[in-house]
């Protein structure tokens, strides 16, 4: 039990943190007994050189952007998934569907991480998919059934013991006999409010119609939010079918966020989402509407019992929109002031694969938005995938991450000029 | 861990669950035939049978029969999963018994985690999953090198009836989520290797 003895420190250093910027922790000392040591205290580093990474350089030659953009490997990390950049610039922390989170650090600050490491070796994560920082330097790691609050764990992650505090208990994100694995790959941020909102798939096909209460009440299908502290947990977004993406627009403070759709109807129906709320309590559609204006067969016909929200832009059928970022760095020309930089993932069975690449979303002056790809490559001439992009995050010099968790990378993608 | 007496009573009910499947196990499945369809399955489970993402398990070197099983029971809605069942329902049974000869075909082979010995292995579950988490029976899953997530979320849904089994739904019952985790921890610790197909 190490931890608790650095956790006393990170109370000391939580209480001078809180005097200054009051971000809410709870002070629950006893929480910390919750957590079970797996007694692993050592870390797993990630080799960063040799065949293994070559073989993804040679891929990347393959990747195509505008003019002037550069892509690279930045680090190996396995499963990458969603990833918080540190307000300080030291660390990026990666999340897994599976039980690992990675802490990725360029120490020399050459745009290449140096290091690639386990983040809490001693604390047992399930599907620990979402990080997510807030401005104060507080870490937050979504779980499938668990949030994770780890003070200045830009300081903490150097030691395989951490302090870590129950943002919301094992079991109370969603009732135990809702857990699942599919469509639980929880993403978080905190928003201009201060509030952290998490995602919270539903995990079928179509929601059954018995499931709908019980969504509805949870926020299961949903976006949710609440104080930091924990406190004010409120459904935020209602009728979602799985967003594993979502931020906030710089200059409006409204919320967008992709929405993976329903399979099963065909290769090119329904379109994919990228939505945009703007005020709290919209429904966006499932399980009435499969994706766009598309009705599902299950709930066909039938009376739409609320207001549905429509997509702000529809995206390819089954392209698997996931983690997406508003730009806000100098780095980029400036048409991509305040665009959505957003991942596909790729579809899983379409006839013809479509996606693995990088979208931009631009916002006109009427909030018009209109998505185009990016960065695209990743499907070679046999249909096989090459990488499948998972999430977009920004440094601070402008330029910005995208992470791959097929081929266990991120990549770094930089603006030179011509 | 509590420890349970079950080979005898498994290899009854075996019998039992495996009978509802005979036509299916009647046809003959072609690899190669299974291959071309394996399109299907590629994208999630890999052509050769390692799985490429983690809510996928492993299935190279399976037994025919399990999978049948399985694609089967996706498609008569005994067993659902968001994906799974949306794949299955536009199968036959050549094509399932196809798919099952391609991926049951596929060399397979694990081993124990390093410092780790059998007689450690989880004991209620070695008889039919083996130490190794290579299966010993044919209505076994291989479990070798499975995400830890992926046996945890199947051993709860067995405790909860979302799955069900005669012989894993009575094990699963008696385990703590605690019970459920070591197991997990215990097989996705184990090394697989599937033999990579050109």
């Amino acid at each position: 039990m190490k931890y608790l003895l650095s956790s006393a420190a990170a109370l000391a250093l939580t209480a001078g943190l809180a005097s200054a910027q009051t971000p809410a922790v709870p002070d629950n000392l006893e929480k910390l007994s919750n957590f079970q040591t797996t007694g692993a205290t050592e870390f797993t580093f990630i080799e960063q050189k040799g065949e293994y990474a070559d073989g993804i350089k040679k891929n990347l030659e393959r990747i195509k952007m505008p003019p002037g953009f550069k892509i690279g490997l930045y680090a190996i990390v396995p499963d990458a998934r969603h990833m918080a950049v540190g307000p300080q610039g030291i660390v990026v922390f990666v999340g897994t569907r599976k039980d690992k989170v990675w802490s990725v650090t360029d120490r020399n600050k050459d745009r290449v991480a140096d290091e690639v490491k386990d983040f809490a070796p001693s604390l047992q994560f399930s599907i620990p998919n979402g990080p997510c920082f807030s401005k104060d330097g507080f870490l937050y790691i979504a779980e499938q059934n668990r949030v994770l609050l780890f003070p200045a764990a830009e300081f903490f992650y150097e030691s395989p013991d951490v302090a870590a505090f129950n943002l919301v208990k094992k079991g109370e994100l969603i009732p135990a006999g809702q857990e699942s694995f599919n469509h639980t790959a929880r993403v978080c941020k905190i928003g201009p409010d201060g509030k952290i909102y998490i995602s919270l798939g539903q995990p079928f096909n179509v929601a059954p119609p018995e499931n709908l209460e019980t969504n509805t009440k949870w926020g299961i299908g949903g976006i949710i939010r609440m104080n930091t502290d924990g406190t004010g947990r409120e459904v935020f977004t209602y009728g979602i079918r799985n967003s594993v993406g979502h931020d906030f627009h710089p200059v409006t403070g409204e919320l967008w966020f992709t929405d993976n759709q329903v399979d099963g109807m065909g290769d090119d129906i329904p379109p994919g989402e990228i939505n945009r709320q703007t005020a709290m309590g919209q429904h966006f559609g499932h399980p009435w509407y499969g994706g766009g204006t598309v009705r599902t067969k299950e709930y066909e016909g039938q009376d739409v019992p609320v207001e549905v929200t429509m997509p702000a832009v529809e995206m390819a059928a089954h392209a698997a929109d996931l983690g997406m970022t508003f730009y806000t760095g100098n780095m980029f020309p400036e048409k991509y002031k305040n665009a959505i930089f957003s991942a596909q993932h790729g579809s899983w069975n379409r006839t013809v694969p479509v996606g693995a690449r990088v979208m931009v979303t631009t916002i006109d002056g009427d909030g018009k938005a209109t998505a185009e790809p990016f960065a695209e490559g990743w499907i070679d001439e046999n249909g096989e995938y090459l990488g499948r992009p998972v999430d977009i995050a920004q440094l601070r010099d402008g330029s910005i991450l995208v992470s791959d968790d097929l081929a266990g990378a991120i990549y770094r993608i930089w603006y030179e000029g011509n | 861990m509590r420890g349970f007496t079950i080979i005898g009573l498994g290899g009854l009910l075996l019998a039992q669950t495996l009978a509802p499947y005979a036509l299916a196990e009647d046809l003959t499945g072609d690899p190669a035939a299974g291959r071309k369809k394996a399109g299907l399955c590629r994208t999630c489970h890999g052509i050769e049978g390692l799985a490429k993402i983690p809510i996928a398990p492993h299935i190279g070197g399976e037994n025919p029969n399990y999978i049948m099983h399985q694609l089967t029971a996706f498609r008569e809605g005994t067993r659902v999963h968001e994906m799974m069942s949306v794949v299955a329902r536009g199968l036959d049974d050549q094509s399932i018994a196809d798919l099952a000869a391609w991926y049951s075909s596929q060399d397979v082979s694990a081993a124990l985690a390093p410092g780790k010995t059998g007689d450690m292995a989880p004991e209620a579950c070695v008889a039919c999953h083996g130490a190794d988490g290579l299966a010993r029976i044919e209505d076994a899953p291989n479990l070798a090198g499975e995400n830890a997530i992926y046996i945890d979320t199947q051993l709860k849904a067995f405790r909860t009836g979302k799955r069900t089994h005669p012989v894993m739904s009575e094990i699963a019952a008696g385990l703590s989520d605690t019970d459920i985790r070591a197991v997990a921890e215990w097989y996705a610790a184990t090394k697989i290797e599937i033999a990579p197909v050109k």
